[in-house]
């Protein structure tokens, strides 16, 4: 019964982590550049909606487009001041620009708000739970997991079924026929940023209703995009998802084997270290993760 | 005993079988040419020789030694050097750092190699360019360049992607040269892929003719002109000169 | 013994570059009597260990081209080493550090090996979980402190043995002997076969294959040749701080720091890292101080720094060093 439970709760978790890899991989399959900073969009997405709830006295769900809105304007700016500059320069550079994002993200959060900790108190579904036969779930959890999979669906659609969306995926397949047929690369590039900084930021707004938010969040947030992006293969957004849902499940079910056999060793101290160590055991053996293409 | 023995040579793309049983023998001292309309499965040929693809089954056999599906660094150490077609321009390292690094091949020692390096670039008449960097030469000059570093490494068979590829008249006129002096002076034995013709007929003792992944015709290259399954396949081909 | 000849042989650097080194090199012998007080002496030691570290990782990040966020579990293994059989068997430092050179070597080959297999992007963020996933072990492990970490036992007298002073000359000079002899190292290592392989294979993989070179293994020596250097700056440590724990000696962040000494003094030139510490670690500190003087101003420090990292990456990815080259083409 436990084993379910943490396998529901699992779940959960997974479906937010899809929608914060989802942005990570979506960039990458545009341009081939690793957002380093993609923890610190989620960070100031989650301190968007925390401010903006407590000072303007709105509900944090309703909030969320303004985590959405800054979002999208964090990936805009990113790309257009510095990204941009950085893909005329060598692998090194590009890895220095985002991971120089980074930190400047970071600690002007820190800067501005200080190392406290903070979590969203007040809210309509703040603290209340759902009973589903023997299980619990917590509504902040699981709405967050539901509009994650809203926001994941949109993107989808977004890619899929619209002009645009064709655009994009033209441009991350083949950049210089994309170009002979008048789609701008420039352009394709900010919108792929775009999408990427306002699906994280939402993200964001909705795990600040269960977890604390500090400047430094986002380097665990961005260790486990990176584990899902690479399980699911860099550039698939259906690797994303699956691989998102499976971290979720990897994270919950590790303290879970602690709890069963009795060993220290699995404890929940352990549950990311597990996660960082998949990825690098994935990348090696598959390299194209679960989904992706072998580049 | 051949020099290189390639038997039922097969690479499968999975869709497409680049090499459908491809056989040939080349003698040591030869000058061997290889061509064939594109996507005859020349590239892939040449690739799986140097170790670029490992081949879906069949055998490549050089100096009685089996290398098939031996990866690129360990054919080179055999005896086998490559040049590209297309050469990736480096900005870091000077044209004589660059050959050194093929002369390393064969030495340990840095002093060696740079005497070795300096002496290939007099060979081929580079000795003006030894401080250049890549980027700052002509296309010509890049592919001697290339030539030069493969020489550095001592290999008893050359094999050139394309080396007249990019060279107007009077470039490929003076890289045919080049390659005799090669084959005499240096005793190398050359394999050439080429579609530039002027380049091939000249120099080839044999020509092998690869179409569709499969080898249509063999001998020497006045015999291959006047072959009609060669006429054929190139027949369409915007560049079928000298035929 | 060539190779001790060509350690030596500086003869093909420029005028103005010997020289300068020169200069350098008689202003660090009397540094420690020019009367600076303790906190720069420190920062001149940082400055100094730093740059061993950027020089180490510039051997397998700079000229290979392989650029990898994960040298601190490298200065950890080193530290630890030196620490723990210290504080457990009294080994002394001569001792232990060799052998803690030796672990960090073993542990590079066999986290090399399945590294290199990957490349680029992916190689880097692997590097990082590589270094997070032994940070958390060390944090969680109570046999080698915790998170708690190690003290190591203060002797009052000064120790050659064990490589303890009270005063911070004595540290000054074992940094700066440290520091030289990488730097014959290096000299030599950018001549050596290694060295021109490394480079072929940072700037064409595909042609430094075709001429015979094992591009993973040659990465993997450039590898481990750095973790050694990390690993002995990271014994430095232990004797220096008498205090390392997990997050001290094997964060991300320091990581981070010493690649970046490397990158903003120039990748893969001779100067580059030493460029890039002298400019940072001063940096670091000074502003570290000034500000975290000033309440209110935490983080503005790194905020300038990843300010820094930004406009390198996105203008001159070559570093100081490269801007330095550039005027010199004119």
């Amino acid at each position: 019964m436990i084993v379910l439970d943490s396998l529901l709760q699992g779940i959960l978790m997974g479906l937010l982590f899809a929608l914060v890899a989802l942005g990570l991989t979506i960039i990458f399959g545009m341009m081939d550049i690793v957002n380093f900073a993609h923890g610190e969009f989620l960070m100031i997405g989650m301190y968007t909606t925390y401010w903006t709830s407590l000072l303007l006295h709105i509900d944090p769900l309703i909030t969320l487009p303004a985590s959405a809105i800054v979002g999208m304007l964090l990936g805009l700016a990113s790309y257009y001041c510095l990204v941009k500059y950085l893909l005329r320069g060598p692998m090194i550079a590009q890895l220095f620009g985002t991971f120089g994002l980074m930190l400047f993200l970071r600690y002007l959060a820190q800067f501005l708000f200080g190392i406290d900790y903070r979590i969203i108190q007040k809210g309509l579904l703040v603290g209340k739970t759902l009973s589903l036969g023997p299980f619990r779930l917590d509504w902040t959890k699981l709405s967050a997991a539901i509009l994650s999979l809203i926001a994941f669906l949109f993107v989808y659609y977004l890619l899929h079924r619209t002009k645009l969306g064709k655009a994009l995926r033209a441009t991350a397949l083949n950049k210089e026929a994309a170009n002979y047929m008048g789609i701008k690369t420039d352009q394709m590039n900010a919108l792929a940023w775009m999408i990427g900084g306002g699906t994280v930021g939402i993200a964001g707004g909705l795990i600040v209703n269960f977890w604390y938010v500090y400047p430094t969040v986002g380097l665990l947030f961005v260790m486990i995009a990176f584990a899902s992006v690479a399980m699911g293969g860099f550039g698939s957004i259906k690797g994303a998802f699956f691989a998102g849902i499976l971290v979720g499940m990897i994270e919950m079910l590790f303290p879970m084997v602690g709890h069963l056999t009795g060993w220290d060793f699995f404890g929940p101290h352990f549950k990311f270290t597990v996660v960082y160590f998949a990825y690098f055991v994935i990348v090696v053996l598959r390299p194209q993760g679960l989904f992706g293409w072998k580049k | 005993m051949a020099f290189l023995e390639v038997t039922d040579l097969v690479k499968d793309f999975g869709g497409v079988v680049a090499n459908n049983h491809i056989s040939f023998q080349i003698d040591q001292g030869e000058i061997i040419g290889l061509i064939g309309p594109n996507g005859a499965g020349k590239t892939t040929l040449f690739n799986c020789i140097v170790g670029y693809h490992k081949p879906d089954s069949g055998e490549v056999i050089f100096k009685g030694k089996e290398i098939t599906g031996f990866k690129p660094f360990m054919t080179n150490q055999e005896g086998i050097g490559r040049t590209f077609q297309i050469m990736k321009v480096t900005t870091g390292m000077t044209v004589l750092e660059n050959v050194m690094v093929g002369a390393f091949c064969r030495t340990d020692d840095s002093h060696l190699a740079k005497v070795e390096a300096a002496a290939i670039l007099g060979f081929l008449g580079l000795d003006s360019v030894k401080s250049y960097h890549l980027n700052e030469l002509p296309i010509a000059s890049q592919k001697k360049i290339g030539l030069a570093r493969a020489i550095a490494t001592q290999p008893k068979l050359l094999m050139l992607d394309e080396v007249a590829s990019g060279l107007n008249p009077k470039e490929t006129e003076e890289m045919v040269d080049l390659l005799k002096k090669i084959h005499q002076e240096k005793k190398i034995t050359l394999f050439l892929i080429e579609h530039v013709m002027e380049v091939v007929m000249p120099i080839s003792q044999r020509v092998i003719v690869l179409d569709g992944g499969e080898k249509i015709a063999e001998g020497l290259p006045r015999e291959i002109v006047k072959n009609e399954r060669v006429i054929k396949a190139y027949l369409g081909e915007k560049y079928a000169k000298g035929i | 013994m060539e190779k001790i000849r060509d350690a030596f042989d500086f003869r093909d650097f420029s005028k103005p570059e010997k020289v300068g080194f020169a200069i350098f090199t008689l202003f660090l012998l009397v540094f420690p009597w020019l009367g600076a007080g303790s906190f720069v002496k420190a920062v001149a030691i940082q400055f100094l260990l730093f740059s061993l570290f950027g020089m180490g990782w510039n051997t397998i990040g700079g000229y290979g081209g392989q650029v990898e966020l994960g040298k601190a579990q490298y200065v950890g293994i080193g530290a630890y080493t030196v620490a723990l059989m210290m504080v457990w068997w009294k080994i002394p430092f001569w001792a232990s550090m060799p052998i803690g050179v030796l672990i960090a070597i073993g542990y590079s080959f066999i986290i090399g090996y399945p590294l290199f297999r990957l490349k680029g992007h992916y190689f880097a963020i692997a590097t990082i979980c590589t270094s997070l996933v032994l940070q958390d072990i060390f944090i969680n492990w109570k046999l080698v402190g915790a998170a708690k970490g190690i003290e190591l036992p203060i002797h009052d007298h000064p120790d050659f043995l064990y490589m303890q002073f009270k005063s911070d000359t004595y540290y000054f000079y074992f940094i700066m002997a440290l520091f030289y002899v990488a730097i014959f190292y290096m000299n030599w290592f950018r001549k050596s076969k290694l060295g021109y392989q490394l480079r072929m294979i940072k700037e064409d993989e595909e042609a430094a294959e075709s001429l015979g070179i094992d591009a993973r293994w040659c990465k993997i020596k450039a590898y481990s040749i750095a973790s050694a250097f990390v690993a002995v700056g990271g014994g430095f440590l232990a004797v220096y701080n008498l205090y390392i724990d997990p997050y001290s000696v094997m964060d991300l962040d320091l990581s981070i720091k010493i690649a970046l000494m490397s990158m903003l003094g120039g990748a893969g030139s001779m100067w580059g890292p030493i460029i890039g510490s002298a400019f940072l670690v001063p940096l670091d500190r000074f502003l570290g101080s000034w500000l975290g003087a000033q309440k209110g101003l935490i983080g503005v420090d790194f905020m300038i720094y990843a300010a820094l990292i930004m406009i390198v990456s996105a203008y001159q990815p070559r570093g100081i060093w490269g801007i330095i080259e550039q005027f010199r083409k004119k």
